[in-house]
């Protein structure tokens, strides 16, 4: 009889020394330990082990105490005396504990932290009490029971009938049930010998889990084999193992040799009369390997190819032996089982697919590492309770499970229960449990160019299919990634995935279609969009990109060659490079929502993204806008034709402009007294001064080829039949969205409340304070940001509070000014998306009361005047499909605010109902839905863009629209197609790099432009933020990656070449 | 002896016969490539491919490799076997156009155009010259080596093999260099279309100013009035 004991009494440190954390330096922290016990005479004290991998990798090394099961997370060696100490007296060492590094929430006990809370780690778990060299530690915790108990029944078919009842599957990713299959093997006649395997040729690029429990757990595999071999009859064991798993490969040499001596391996085991033993071979690498018919010949010593089956393995094996082939996890669940009952173990998962699986989750998620949960879990538990969800602002759109053959599953999916067969009707697999989480900045087609190319290279090019399918599959995607593709080549993609599918020897083939039908079932859209719009959302294929801050310019402004331009000091010229692009460069500089800087390169990694649209605003307060003057079309005369454009607001400006450039007289009819659309009305000067404003918009309008005509409202002044009839030749309809969404209170006709347009309207463009006493903002936008530090200037005003119903990270307002304040002092590093809560922060320090997680139900009056509102707290659902959590409201939570001013701003849309009377189609949101590459609406020669079309929209979006459709009105004039192939813009003419040391590009720091103090900016509304000097302009360009020069070469473009076509000298 | 249902039809066939046996035994065209009579079974063509099973158990499988099972259903010929038997046809025109063996067969099963990038391979590694190498001539002096698009037949360390007699076996089975042993560059080798009515439609602009036996050439008129 085996027996050791665990003092489970005794003060316990284990450290874990898998892979990983020994990257992460585990050895000098075990040194550091052992140092101080010898120092300290703790010896007899103290137990100390080096134990398998916890699972947490990314937190590695970690030390955990017991009985206190305190958590140190990332210990250096300089660490471990301060928890030695807190572990000698029972206590912990507060500041090294675990501490979320997003909510920065310090956790006690190991227990408590989500990553473990939510799993059962049944399989794992053992791990972390044993170290993996001593065979006591194992015995310990009912080691080698399980055998015992099987030798002791002497009744191997019990053992078979036991593992059946269990209803354990492979682990390995086919889901073939366990028990069978040994059944299989001890019914086969065993005269010349049997085999059993372990199938420890892990392969899938990411997944490490039988990696983790062959160097934590050696024995419970060793268990599981005698176990199973007995249970068969089979007389040899073979452990396959990848040689690049050096350590795995020792404490199984070292766990075999143990068993060795303690009898349990061998001749007559354990007295039992029952001889068996186990070889390790090493694979050399190859994939296919883990294919039972390959992994057969490879341990015969011949290429790793497979062959078709029948014969199966339990037929002929090895040698011509019947052998059962079983993974590594498989494996470590049969002593589980045989410990616990089959009956117990059943209890666990779901029906038909029981037990507890590890995954590998990694990707773009907040916690990775090794998971063990029951099957039937959901994807979303997995992602979002145990992986903490995203980890930045990007969503997430889609899990890879099954590794290279596997597939992808959309967030549309995540309330799968994962289990063999939900996954495979889902187009994936299970696989060996490797899990890749992917948000918007993955691109699909690139996913599955990666798995194909991988697997081109892994299948072991015997069937013909299989050899030649994937690598014209990688032919084809590739085409598609680098925007050469056509729309039969996707047709073609998927006949051919399919032949593959059905038509190739083993697994290998047979799965390898997975990443493209399962990418091409539920991401059709992306490959559309790179096939036909030769786009990548993603930003991922260069070929599509190009230099991205370009990329992701609704304009498609150079960004990357007017910052080069800056950083030689040819400051004109970069203003060209502004101004050909857009029309509107001041005020851009101002309040664009920076798409450039979002997806600069610089700012992908630890820095910060250079600081694109300051440097924009630098050239415009620099340059005089006389410096671009725009190339003209001759008005070429049958073409010169008389276009109206209705509303003067970015969209309609631009197209007016431009059409105006290419020869065409416009009229332009806004309702308003003055032109600018929301430029004037909305956003508060203090952002955008209104001079900036008008004087741009005067440049633009002071043209002969543009007649604007204020006050001239569509349906009350001018109809849109009526203009065709006047012998305008096309249209454009660029009113954009001014009329709000109420709360749908009642009340809200009441004295004292607004709608954020009534009331920003009423200011910007009439001068009028309609705010005072104590004010409140709903909303969580731009407009209720905008409005409520509107109305904290204003005379009348005590106090305002912006009440949001989820909480401040989930608020879709985005940054506009920065604060000096916030610079001085607080740290952002740790909040998710410091850009979005720097802008709450900039309204909370100019006196704004934010209060999230509530939401108003009722409207309190007085003698038909506001007095107050009620609201009710909130608290964070379940994650819906848009990626966040939904508020939930708490019952009995409701509170009473004391108001003299309620602003509702809660969402824009457009103001459109007489449209519908004009025979043009609206949907439901009072949009008005365009074709997305003509604009061209359902009346011929009417075209509309900006928020008219997409609801409330960025400034640069609606500037772009109106660009756009001017180039395609101009065709529809001329009388040609609309349809324009689509370009890819990518950089063409060279700029010299700056010459950037070293040292300079470790120090550089993104500039922020100077800001006005809080005090100055009460009650009035000056411009807050200022412009870069020239000094820190021109360092800022320097801090440039220049993604252009990929694209580029130096000797292309003649010296003389100007920086700008059409440019005056 | 196994009785089996194949297109319909009840067979017996002696155990230890393989489905292609089997079909042919009863006169049942099935297209090969990898295999060849004398030689072992190989599976990796998959051009022999014959569905096997009912309902959603049905599955395709190589008819050289599968053993004739008691009571099984074969289909030879379904809409599914002759889906996946025409993409695997176009796959190897794609590589290897100007093998004379891979252009009947896909004239044969009306393939008139493939839809990949053209490739000029010399070699489909359907392994016929190793097996012919190692199991008849008793040499073993050829054999695959590297995996996935790195593979590739040759004698080790590609130095000249003691044991090879030069007999031109290897030669003389080879499905894809039939016709191309005319020229030692496969873009010159003569196109082979003439001998097919309905000649598939590769880039015919190669093949333009080679010699050609026949006069006028099949090939070139058609592909010269498409």
């Amino acid at each position: 009889m085996l027996r050791a004991d665990a003092d489970e009494s005794r003060l316990r440190i284990a450290i874990c020394a898998g892979t990983a954390c020994r990257a992460s330096g585990a050895g000098q922290v075990v040194q550091a330990l052992k140092g101080y016990i010898i120092q300290n005479r703790l010896q007899g004290r103290i137990s100390l082990q080096t134990t398998g991998c916890h699972g947490f990798c990314e937190m590695g090394p970690f030390i955990l105490t017991l009985p206190q099961q305190a958590f140190y997370t990332q210990v250096r060696p300089a660490d471990v005396p301060k928890i030695m100490e807190a572990a000698l007296s029972g206590g912990y060492a507060e500041d090294l504990l675990y501490r979320d590094p997003h909510t920065g929430k310090t956790y006690y006990r190991r227990e408590e932290i989500p990553f473990f809370r939510h799993q059962q780690r049944t399989i794992l778990g053992a791990s972390q009490k044993i170290d993996p060299t001593r065979i006591h530690d194992y015995i310990a915790q009912g080691g080698y029971e399980a055998l015992e108990q099987v030798l002791a029944r002497a009744d191997p078919e019990w053992v078979v009938r036991e593992v059946k009842a269990s209803g354990l599957r492979g682990r390995g990713g086919g889901g073939f049930p366990t028990g069978l299959k040994w059944e299989l093997l001890a019914r086969q006649p065993g005269g010349r010998g049997k085999y059993v395997v372990c199938n420890a040729d892990e392969g899938d690029p990411g997944a490490y889990m039988d990696r983790s429990i062959l160097e934590g757990n050696p024995h419970s595999i060793i268990e599981g084999m005698l176990v199973g071999a007995y249970a068969t009859a089979a007389t040899e064991g073979v452990v396959y193992v990848r040689a690049e798993y050096p350590l795995a490969v020792r404490h199984l040499t070292v766990a075999l040799e143990q068993a060795r001596e303690h009898g349990l391996l061998g001749e007559d085991i354990l007295g039992s009369g029952f001889g068996f033993d186990i070889r390790i071979v090493r694979g050399a690498g190859a994939f296919v390997c883990g294919e039972e018919t390959a992994l057969i010949r490879s341990i015969e010593g011949q290429m790793g190819e497979p062959r078709q089956r029948p014969p199966y393995p339990v037929q002929k094996g090895i040698d011509g032996r019947p052998t059962v082939i079983n993974n590594v996890e498989t494996w470590a669940n049969i002593p589980v089982i045989l410990r616990g009952g089959a009956e117990e173990f059943a209890k666990i998962g779901t029906k038909n697919n029981s037990g507890t699986k590890i995954f590998s989750l990694v990707g773009k998620i907040r916690n990775t590492g090794l998971v063990e949960v029951p099957m039937g879990s959901t994807i979303r538990q997995i992602v979002y309770d145990i992986g903490g969800g995203p980890v930045g602002k990007a969503r997430i759109k889609a899990v890879q499970t099954g590794g290279p053959s596997g597939g992808c599953i959309p967030a549309s999916l995540f309330d799968l229960p994962i289990d063999y067969d939900s996954l495979s009707q889902a187009g994936s697999i299970m696989g060996s449990g490797g899990m890749i989480v992917m948000d918007e900045n993955t691109c699909m087609v690139d996913v599955a160019k990666y798995f194909m190319n991988f697997l081109k290279d892994e299948s072991c090019g015997k069937c013909f299919t299989c050899r030649k399918g994937t690598q014209r599959m990688h032919e084809l995607l590739d085409d598609i990634s680098k925007g050469k593709a056509t729309p039969q080549h996707l047709s073609l993609l998927e006949e051919l995935a399919a032949v593959v599918k059905d038509t190739t020897m083993c697994g290998l083939g047979q799965t390898a279609s997975n990443p493209v039908l399962s990418t091409l079932r539920y991401f059709h859209k992306e490959y559309q969009r790179h096939v036909v719009d030769k786009r990548c959302d993603a930003f991922v294929c260069a070929d599509l990109v190009g230099a991205p801050c370009q990329a992701a310019c609704p304009l498609d402004t150079e960004a990357w060659r007017y910052v080069a331009l800056i950083e030689k000091g040819r400051y004109e010229e970069a203003y060209q490079v502004v101004r050909q692009a857009n029309p509107f460069p001041s005020i851009c500089a101002r309040v664009c929502d920076r798409k450039c800087e979002q997806r600069c390169q610089l700012g992908a990694g630890e820095e910060q993204a250079v600081a694109i649209r300051a440097l924009k605003r630098f050239l415009t307060d620099r340059v005089r806008p006389a410096a671009y003057k725009p190339p003209r079309a001759a008005p070429a005369g049958g073409h010169a034709a008389k276009v109206a454009v209705v509303g003067a607001g970015p969209a309609g400006l631009a197209a007016a402009h431009y059409l105006s450039l290419l020869g065409h007289r416009v009229t332009i009819f806004e309702a308003e007294t003055e032109p600018g659309g929301m430029l004037i009305s909305c956003i508060p000067p203090y952002r955008l001064p209104r001079s900036i404003v008008r004087q741009e918009i005067d440049s633009l309008v002071d043209d002969d080829n543009i007649t604007l005509r204020c006050g001239a409202v569509l349906g009350a002044d001018v109809t849109i039949d009526g203009l065709l009839a006047d012998g305008f030749g096309a249209i454009f309809l660029a009113m954009g969205a001014n009329r709000s969404w109420t709360l749908d209170l009642p009340g809200e006709e009441l004295g004292g409340v607004y709608s954020s347009m009534e009331f920003l309207k009423a200011f910007n463009l009439r001068g009028e304070e309609l705010a005072g006493g104590h004010v409140a903002v709903i909303g969580g936008g731009n407009s209720a940001v905008d409005a409520a530090r509107v109305a904290i200037r204003q005379e009348n005003v005590q106090s305002v509070s912006l009440l949001y119903r989820r909480t401040d990270q989930e608020m879709p307002a985005y940054a506009e000014e920065v604060e000096a304040a916030l610079q001085e002092g607080i740290q952002l590093e740790t909040l998710v998306s410091p850009v979005r809560i720097r802008y709450i922060e900039a309204a909370r320090k100019e006196g704004i009361r934010v209060e999230t997680m509530v939401q108003p139900v009722r409207i309190y009056s007085q003698q038909g005047r506001l007095v107050g509102i009620e609201c009710i707290r909130n608290r964070l659902g379940e994650v819906d499909a848009s990626g966040r959590r939904s508020p939930v409201p708490i019952p009995g939570s409701e509170f009473s605010l004391s108001l003299n001013t309620l602003i509702v701003a809660i969402g824009e849309r457009p103001d459109s109902d007489g449209l519908a009377s004009m025979g043009l189609e609206l949907d439901r949101g009072g949009r008005l839905p365009v074709d997305a590459r003509t604009f061209a609406t359902n009346r011929q020669g009417v075209f509309a863009g900006g928020d008219l079309v997409t609801g409330p929209n960025t400034v640069a979006d609606a500037i772009a629209a109106g660009k756009k459709a001017a180039t395609v009105m101009d065709r529809y004039l001329r009388g040609q197609g609309l349809i324009q192939e689509p370009q890819i813009h990518l950089p063409k003419l060279f700029l010299e790099p700056a010459e950037v040391g070293e040292e300079e590009r470790e120090h550089a720091q993104r500039a922020e432009p100077a800001t006005l103090p809080v005090e100055s900016r009460k009650k009035n509304f000056a411009e807050v933020e200022m412009a870069l000097s020239a000094e820190q302009a021109r360092a800022e360009a320097r801090r440039c990656l220049r993604c252009d020069l990929g694209f580029t070469e130096r000797d292309e473009p003649g010296p003389g070449r100007p920086a700008v076509e059409g440019a005056s000298a | 002896m196994i009785r089996l249902r194949i297109n319909g039809l009840d067979a017996c066939v002696e155990e230890g016969s393989t489905l292609l046996e089997a079909a042919r035994f009863l006169g049942l065209p099935i297209p090969t490539l990898c295999h060849m009579d004398g030689l072992s079974p190989y599976g990796a063509c998959r051009l022999c491919l014959v569905e096997i099973g009912t309902g959603a158990q049905a599955r395709l499988v190589s008819s050289c490799t599968y053993p004739a099972e008691e009571g099984l259903t074969v289909r030879t010929a379904s809409s599914r076997v002759l889906r996946a038997r025409r993409m695997i046809l176009e796959l190897l025109l794609a590589s290897c156009p100007q093998s004379k063996t891979i252009q009947d067969l896909a004239s044969a099963h009306g393939i008139r155009q493939q839809r990949f990038r053209q490739e000029h391979e010399d070699c489909i590694l359907c392994g016929r010259c190793v097996r012919m190498c190692q199991e008849q001539m008793m040499a073993k002096a050829i054999g695959f080596r590297g995996r996935g698009g790195d593979r590739s037949i040759g004698t080790p360390f590609d130095v000249t093999s003691e044991v090879c007699r030069q007999c031109g076996g290897c030669l003389y089975v080879c499905p894809a260099c039939q016709l191309r042993c005319t020229s030692a560059q496969p873009e010159e080798a003569i196109c082979g279309g003439c001998a097919n009515l309905t000649p598939p439609c590769i880039e015919k602009d190669r093949f333009d100013d080679l010699m050609c036996s026949l006069t006028p050439c099949v090939a070139c008129e058609i592909a010269r009035e498409s």
